[in-house]
């Protein structure tokens, strides 16, 4: 069966702040009001919904039924919810479209990382027999694959400091970013060590935020839009949950999903990729076969802004809304869950 | 270290046991910081949907039926009586978190000109058999002196906890069902 063509319309996000005083649901009512804002249309108009939220971030059972609040639930509507970053639930809705019956759908992503201690929670989606009771937390893993990445030779601690430089520098010019500025790799490594061989700057800042899209099938998206931004291949591939069973320097998966998603059927102009830590921003960038020309990251990326839950979601944001503004042609963005680069979404977009 | 091949194996000791304490503190939106210094006040503060009229307690800073935002600009100060539009009473099992030991009342409580209810109030003053929907109550207000916004939280619907420890008949006849219908959840 031939696909359906999709295309994103309409998009929005939340400025990232390190402690949000509004509400996750006040803070997505932002970001969708945004979203059909741009897309031109009422949510009265939307034919699916999936968010992406997290329980355990928010610390309240059933928190991701609230965030309804946002969507104009009643009369009731046709939604559903992944325990996820928002990408998959625009994966859901992109699945859910295919079926034909209906033409426009709403995701989104959103969490609060700031009301509890990330390396406390994070263990607890680990596995509960082996990883779990040692504790260990997302920096740490990181600091792993950090290590294992410069044992190769393929990259160094500055190489690490280069990505967080350009991150700081390229969020300069983005509104909603938390972390920004110019500085140079020699500061950057002499600061202290927080788990070798990761300094501070190499972990993402703690973020709260929310992100949505709107999207649109076929001659609908052209009706609703001067600019559809057209998803033209997506694609996700999981690897095994357990870190000691896989090399940590490289992302076979990422690779598989892009070749899935045709990143090399064409030149890629720009990438949003989900770099939470500055060592996978070079093995995502090898994983991907991004070239040298590729302006990766243009938002200053996870590194500037990390609103866990919503994080995968505004790669396809800033993708959509710099084609849509003509700012390149054909893009990337790439979203991951779970530990070290463990689950790989890839999108390439084309504005014509 | 017991084995599966020991004799002496009974359940517990296949059983690891692993307890997770997870704090939370998160910073009140500022409808609530406004709804809980109306509470220490004395006061229910709610808001006025712009859109459609409809009148919640607390104001949730949006009314998620018309999906347009609020401000302090739509509050206002409604009455603290009422009249029961749903209850059910509780025969509290000792489950692990239980504080409760005694039957009690979770009422669905539809304040004097407003339309939305407050959930989970528990109703004092006549035996809980008696309590039924149309019972007209008043907010049971701790002194100003012992106020405080300990239990408040900034998530799900109205949290009384600190200012108001029940609801309790005030005397009134019964409302008839006309005045509740529609608002029993």
């Amino acid at each position: 069966m031939a696909r359906r063509e999709i295309a994103i319309v309409g998009w929005g996000q939340t400025p990232s702040q390190r402690r949000a005083q509004a509400s996750e649901v006040q803070l997505l009512f932002e970001a969708i009001d945004a979203a059909v804002k741009v897309a031109g249309i009422t949510r009265r108009d939307i034919g699916f919904t999936c968010g992406g939220s997290c329980d355990y971030l928010t610390g309240g059972p059933f928190a991701f039924v609230t965030n309804l609040e946002a969507t104009q639930a009643w009369p009731p509507i046709a939604e559903s919810h992944v325990e996820m970053d928002g990408a998959w639930a625009l994966y859901e809705a992109w699945v859910r479209l295919q079926h034909g019956d209906i033409d426009t759908a709403l995701v989104f992503g959103s969490g609060k990382s700031s009301p509890t201690d990330p390396g406390a929670l994070y263990p607890q989606q680990l596995d509960p027999y082996y990883l779990q009771p040692l504790g260990i937390d997302p920096v740490s893993l990181a600091a792993l694959q950090g290590r294992a990445l410069l044992e190769t030779g393929r990259a160094t601690e500055a190489d690490f400091a280069g990505v967080v430089a350009h991150s700081r520098q390229a969020a300069l010019d983005n509104p909603n970013a938390q972390l920004r500025g110019t500085t140079d790799v020699s500061v950057l490594l002499a600061e202290p060590l927080v788990r070798d061989p990761l300094r501070r700057h190499d972990l993402p800042p703690i973020s709260d935020g929310a992100a949505a899209i709107v999207l649109a099938a076929g001659d609908r998206a052209r009706e609703i839009s001067d600019h559809p931004v057209w998803i033209r291949g997506l694609d996700h591939r999981v690897e095994p949950h357990q870190p000691g069973m896989r090399d940590l320097t490289v992302s076979t998966s990422t690779t598989l999903a892009a070749a899935r998603a045709g990143v090399s059927d064409g030149p890629i102009d720009v990438a949003e990729i989900s770099s939470v830590f500055s060592p996978q921003e070079l093995i995502l960038r090898d994983a991907l076969g991004l070239g040298p020309g590729v302006d990766v990251n243009p938002s200053g990326g996870p590194l500037a802004a990390n609103p866990v839950m919503s994080t995968g979601l505004i790669r396809f944001v800033e993708i959509a809304h710099r084609l849509a503004a003509g700012d390149g042609g054909r893009g990337v963005a790439h979203a991951t869950n779970g530990q070290c680069l463990q689950h790989n979404m890839v999108c390439v977009m084309e504005a014509p | 270290m017991p084995t599966v091949a020991d004799d002496n194996v009974v359940a517990e000791d296949l059983v690891m046991e692993q307890k997770v304490t997870l704090h939370y503190s998160e910073p009140l939106p500022p409808n609530f910081v406004r709804f809980g210094e109306g509470l220490l006040a004395g006061k229910f503060i709610g808001a006025r949907c712009p859109s459609c009229g409809r009148v919640y307690v607390p104001d949730r800073g949006y009314c998620p039926l018309c999906a347009v935002m609020m401000s302090a600009a739509d509050e206002l100060e409604v009455d603290d009586k009422g009249v029961v539009a749903s209850y059910t009473v509780i025969t509290p099992v000792n489950y692990y978190g239980q504080t409760k030991t005694e039957p009690f009342v979770f009422a669905s409580i539809l304040l004097d000109d407003t339309t939305t209810v407050m959930r989970g109030q528990d109703i004092t003053g006549i035996p809980t058999e008696q309590v039924h929907a149309g019972l007209r109550v008043a907010a049971v207000w701790l002194p100003p002196e012992e106020r405080s916004l300990e239990g408040i939280s900034a998530r799900g619907g109205a949290s009384l906890e600190g200012s108001v420890t029940s609801f309790a008949p005030t005397g009134e006849p019964d409302l008839s069902e006309d005045a509740y219908r529609g608002y029993e959840f």
